[in-house]
């Protein structure tokens, strides 16, 4: 009786992170088409996108449990928190070094 | 790096050989007939003992009246454990300061017996970052002690594991100083490999690397265990100079981590609220943004502690590290109420109780520090460095830029 | 037997609501192509590929829970790493003076 209970809010908390997930990364794509530059564009892609990574990855641990490989879910989570955003700092970096300025109000370049 | 080749513009013009790397033995050992005292920055190097000999050599024919052997300190006074680096850096001074002495002894130069040998350790009140910072802490103590030569020593690598001298040189060289590395046979990389390699840091990357492919794998099955402690070797061996730039100790990693635990949850919320925000703006028609570029200088150590602000900082949303030049880390921010946040340091202070401890996280905001500034917009207040960030000019980083670099910059945009 | 066997509603299991993520992820991550076609610059490319790599990262996490294949764990392990170094890699090498990191 609980052991159902106990499994019906774990399958409703994975159907929950999976549609956060689902929605930071509508989010992290919306940024990434409608901003205007490339440094805004990166705040999307390192930031929205890693959390709705996040969600779904937690979610994958969730479903699969910690016997049927949960940990790796765990552990790609952990590695794209750490990763996403450097990679984000490189390319924004790179796009410094090459001289492209950030885009402010009144810049009509989209 | 294309800069060392430069011809060097700054000080008294008589030593050319200043920014070459690989000074022609002869002509530097007979040159200096120099007034001034000689500063030599020393660390526990395999080539310092040459380094120290050359020097002793040359200061007693070119009648130089002081060799002063100086430890620029990569600690900072007050943080844990400056105590013992502080006792361990007057120990290799002790050191070298006998063998100074020693060699001026054994010099059958006339001047030798004049010559003082001075020690120090300075720097020791600050956080320093990077070349810029070390050359001021030496031009500060070579005006305090009328020194007008540095000679450096080949190894010289003061921050631990990055490689320093290229940088330093040549923001020497735009000093009034002149600069000169000591002529010494470099050991070969593989003695300067055993030299420098620590069982510590072999040993705790050996363990990291075995329990990841274990965590990955089977370990009770002998193919991947044998495998595994392979693969640890092979990666321990290669890689525990690269990896970790100082050894793990025993009260301060687990402490650290332990601390670093109590941050993530911290971070996931902080992050989550803030994410909030700005999905609300990007899903807004109107996109309401106001992108700026910021520099904010922080006080939280280089390297690892460093790393983790940049990165927590880039994973708040609405602020995204471009940029981190030595202490100065180029920010942008996508709204002005993420950029307020920033300058109000949290994550700064977050970043410090991790690595230094809960005493070391109370500390003034960046505003309160006046270290912020903002780099676009109606708000400005320094001008945007986009041409000055090319990593070889030291100094002038937030100085003045002539507007043409900006409309050039623009049309690479368009490209 | 697998969560992902566990019934949602109406007959359907979690492990087909998995499926119907799974390919709203990849829904969305056709929207990322549209930057990495256009651009305008590099590092707008990279970015959209970076962004692309790590939404497949999830995917393939997502049908490896969905489908009870653990296998794809690994694989999405490995993506991960390759799609990290491939953002830094371009962005050390498009830059001239090549000193990004």
């Amino acid at each position: 009786m609980s052991a159902a209970a106990l499994e019906t809010a774990r399958v409703w908390l994975v159907v929950v992170l999976t549609l956060l997930g689902l929605f930071f990364t509508l989010v992290s794509m919306t940024g990434v088409l409608r901003l205007p530059d490339v440094y805004s564009r990166a705040h999307t892609a390192s930031q929205a996108d890693t959390l709705g990574a996040g969600f779904g990855l937690a979610a994958v641990a969730l479903t699969v449990g910690v016997a049927g490989g949960g940990f790796k879910s765990v552990l790609l989570l952990f590695f794209i928190f750490l990763t996403n955003p450097t990679a984000a700092h490189a390319i924004a970096r790179a796009a410094f070094e090459e001289g492209i300025v950030p885009w402010t109000e009144g810049d009509d370049r989209r | 790096m294309a800069d060392a080749d430069s011809p060097s513009d700054g000080g008294d013009g008589s030593t050319d050989s200043t920014a070459s790397t690989e000074p022609a033995t002869g002509d530097a050992a007979g040159e200096p007939p120099t007034a001034g005292a000689v500063i030599v920055p020393v660390e526990p190097t395999s080539t310092l003992r040459s380094t120290i000999a050359h020097v002793a050599d040359a200061a007693a024919t070119g009648g130089a009246p002081a060799i002063h052997l100086v430890e620029i300190a990569s600690w900072r006074n007050g943080d844990p454990e400056s105590d013992e680096r502080a006792a361990a850096a007057e120990r290799v001074l002790e050191r070298a300061a006998a063998w100074t002495a020693a060699d001026l002894d054994d010099s059958e130069a006339p001047g030798a017996a004049a010559v003082e040998v001075v020690t120090a350790v300075t720097g020791a009140g600050d956080y320093l970052f990077g070349a810029d910072d070390y050359v001021r802490v030496l031009a500060e103590y070579a005006e305090a002690n009328d020194a007008d030569r540095v000679v450096l020593d080949p190894e010289y690598t003061p921050v631990g594991n990055t490689t320093l001298l290229q940088p330093l040189e040549f923001a020497l060289s735009n000093t009034s100083l002149s600069v000169e590395t000591a002529p010494v046979d470099r050991p070969t990389r593989r003695e300067r490999f055993r030299t420098e390699a620590s069982a510590v840091r072999l040993v705790a990357l050996f363990g990291l690397s075995l329990g990841f492919y274990f965590l990955l794998g089977d370990p009770t099955y002998w193919f991947d265990a044998v495998t595994g402690v392979a693969t640890a070797a092979v990666v321990s061996i290669t890689l525990s100079r690269v990896s970790l730039d100082s050894n793990p100790a025993i009260p301060r990693t687990p402490m650290r981590i332990a601390r670093g635990l109590v941050y993530i949850p911290v971070l996931l919320f902080e992050i989550f609220k803030a994410n909030v925000v700005v999905a609300r703006v990007i899903l807004d028609p109107r996109l309401p943004i106001e992108p700026t570029m910021n520099r904010m200088r922080v006080i939280v150590g280089s390297g690892l502690p460093l790393m983790t602000l940049a990165n927590s900082i880039t994973l708040t949303p609405g602020t995204l590290t471009v940029r981190a030049r030595d202490s100065d880390l180029y920010v942008h921010s996508l709204l002005p109420w993420a950029r307020e946040g920033l300058f109000d340091g949290s994550l700064e202070r977050w970043t410090r109780f991790v690595y230094y401890g809960r005493r070391s996280a109370r500390l003034p905001t960046p505003r309160e520090r006046d270290d912020v500034a903002i780099l676009q917009g109606d708000d400005a207040t320094e001008e945007l460095p986009i041409a000055a960030v090319d990593g070889g000019e030291p100094g002038s980083v937030s100085g003045s830029e002539p507007s043409d670099d900006l409309t050039d910059a623009d049309e690479v945009t368009d490209r | 037997m697998s969560l992902a066997d566990a019934t949602l509603v109406a007959g359907y299991t979690l492990g087909d609501f998995l499926l119907v993520a799974a390919a709203g992820f990849a829904v969305l991550a056709v929207g990322m192509l549209y930057r990495a076609v256009v651009g305008p610059t590099m590092q707008d490319r990279v970015l959209a590929v970076n962004v692309l790599g790590t939404n497949t990262v999830v995917i393939l996490a997502i049908l490896g829970a969905a489908l009870d294949e653990p296998t794809f764990f690994d694989i999405a392990l490995v993506y991960a790493l390759l799609n990290f170094l491939m953002a830094i890699a371009i962005s050390k090498f498009t830059v001239e003076r090549g000193g990004v990191l």
